[in-house]
């Protein structure tokens, strides 16, 4: 509502942009443009009070975001000279670094930093994100350990632990992080989904059952909704009666047979062009 | 008989009010003093750390039939492994640890800053009102009130025959500083740091910091990991799925 007024030009761009900072969201292209105008105006910044070195912090990392670094120099160099040996505004700094790829200085910003405040998960995130931005994915994993071995109980990094995990095919660590995700927040289908899928694809009989209760899990508490989680529970079905060859099967092929109607319905429903082809996808796995 | 008696009107050019004023003004003060005072502090790494894990050993407590046999078994010896593990604590370390929490300089140093802006204004306040308008009766509540209220209200006046409603200036100094709190936090925003009884509070909450001792909580995480079964929940699950799904379809 808001967002619509100030890109017309009348909306109360200040309001707009607390509001943007206390649900954490991140137009950056739009904030760059108001938080300029808004700056650049020195009676509107005479207006915001002491409020303007907080729009600076935000407009600094929106235009970062843009690749406007001539923008977020500004930016900084006014915080710095209020601000002159704080660790917030060396953070900027050291993103700064980052956003121009002087990977090396910002490094060094960050370890500088560190000494000043051991605690601050912020900078060891940083750290972690240099390492990806270079496409260095082991030592990405390296800092994510190092910054999990502190703040062992962050969900966020776990996931992004897990997903590094699997881009480097290292699937049975990547489960461990999806165990300790699950954990952490029991009742979100997502987590018991992509555990599923790793055990899946690290194979076997006995992964292959691990990977079907999770599945089934993940139906359950996503109600059935999940198309993924479906087609998982057929594929993963299929599998293991191959695997098992003639002597099946003290185990219920009732969830497969299941899942694989319910798909069927639900193409019915949504999209019946679709429905020739998932048909013959699924009988071919029938037992 | 007490109810002719008549205030001085300058008793309340010079009394009265300059003593509510002086009063705000103090309070505002202290507020920016303390707000001067108060000292950034560092969280210690080792202390987060320790919180962080002992909530991560709460989300293994609480959901660990969510994870097969296997990984649970594994975490479990993780944590509570005889020789390293996370939650042991070897008994040296343990006593220590008081010690340690009782030296830490930073911690005396803030109780005392947070002391020292509440207790010295008061007394100085109280000193000061007590030299120069003790024994004034300063002000008349518009209404009667019974006997219990004499000491409340007419403090530092000995006359049992002086009406209850009368009330002396070292009583409006007292009404003035339990009653401005809500003043205080009309004006200088709520969380100001005038507010006395929150300060006592938070005093006890440290004082309970004191005592207990991180180790504590890490041993008792342990205990508590040590007792619980690990009972798979998933098959159960299948089986739900299985009926959610059947829903689905008679639907």
């Amino acid at each position: 509502m808001l967002e619509t007024t100030v890109d017309e030009g009348v909306g109360d761009v200040v309001e707009w942009l607390a509001l943007l900072r206390k649900f954490k969201l991140r137009r950056s292209d739009k904030v760059t443009i108001h938080g300029c105008a808004l700056l650049s105006d020195p009676s509107s910044r005479k207006k915001l009070g002491s409020e303007v070195w907080t729009v600076y912090e935000q407009v600094a990392i929106a235009s970062m975001d843009c690749q406007c670094l001539d923008i977020s120099n500004l930016c900084i160099e006014r915080l710095l000279s209020k601000f002159s040996n704080s660790v917030r505004v060396g953070r900027l700094e050291g993103m700064l670094y980052e956003a121009k790829g002087q990977w090396q200085q910002a490094e060094k910003k960050y370890q500088n930093l560190l000494e000043l405040q051991p605690a601050d998960a912020f900078i060891h995130k940083r750290k972690v994100a240099i390492a990806k931005g270079q496409g260095n994915l082991s030592s990405a994993v390296e800092a994510l350990k190092q910054y999990l071995d502190i703040f062992m109980a962050d969900h966020e990094a776990w996931r992004e632990l897990a997903e590094i995990y699997i881009s480097l095919q290292k699937y049975n660590q990547a489960a461990f992080c999806y165990e300790e995700l699950i954990m952490m927040d029991t009742s979100n289908a997502n987590w018991h989904l992509n555990y599923a899928e790793v055990y899946y694809t690290i194979g076997g009989v006995e992964s292959l059952r691990i990977a079907k209760k999770y599945y089934a899990s993940a139906i359950k508490l996503s109600a059935g909704k999940n198309l993924r989680a479906l087609y998982g529970i057929c594929l993963c079905s299929a599998a293991i009666n191959q695997a098992k060859g003639r002597n099946k099967d003290e185990e219920s092929i009732d969830l497969q047979s299941l899942a694989s109607s319910v798909i069927l319905k639900e193409y019915k429903e949504k999209c019946p062009k679709k429905l020739a082809l998932v048909t013959s996808v699924l009988e071919k796995q029938k037992p | 008989m007490a109810n002719d008696l008549v205030l001085d009107t300058a008793i309340r050019d010079w009394v009265l009010v300059p003593l509510s004023l002086v009063m705000v003004l103090i309070g505002v003060l202290r507020h920016f003093v303390s707000k001067l005072l108060r000292s950034t502090n560092t969280p210690d790494l080792k202390a987060v750390k320790e919180g962080q894990l002992v909530v991560r050993a709460r989300y293994l407590r609480a959901a660990g039939n969510f994870i097969p046999a296997k990984a649970f078994k594994s975490r479990r010896s993780y944590y509570n492994n005889e020789e390293n593990g996370l939650l042991h604590v070897p008994k040296s370390q343990a006593q220590n640890m008081q010690a340690q929490m009782f030296s830490d300089p930073n911690m005396a140093m803030d109780m005392m800053k947070k002391n020292l802006s509440m207790i010295i204004p008061q007394t100085l306040t109280f000193a000061w009102v007590n030299f120069f308008f003790s024994g004034f009766v300063a002000a008349k509540i518009p209404f009667p009130l019974t006997q219990r209220f004499r000491s409340m209200l007419q403090n530092g006046i000995d006359l049992s025959s002086v009406d209850v409603s009368y009330v002396s200036s070292r009583s409006w100094y007292f009404l003035n500083l339990f009653g401005l709190r809500g003043f205080f936090s009309l004006i200088l925003g709520e969380e100001n740091a005038t507010d006395d009884t929150q300060k006592m509070m938070q005093m006890g909450g440290q004082m309970g910091g004191f005592g207990v001792d991180p180790s504590k909580t890490l041993t008792a995480e342990k205990d508590g990991l040590e007792l619980i079964q690990h009972d798979w929940a998933l098959p159960k699950l299948e089986q739900q799925a299985e009926s959610v799904l059947r829903q689905i379809l008679s639907r």
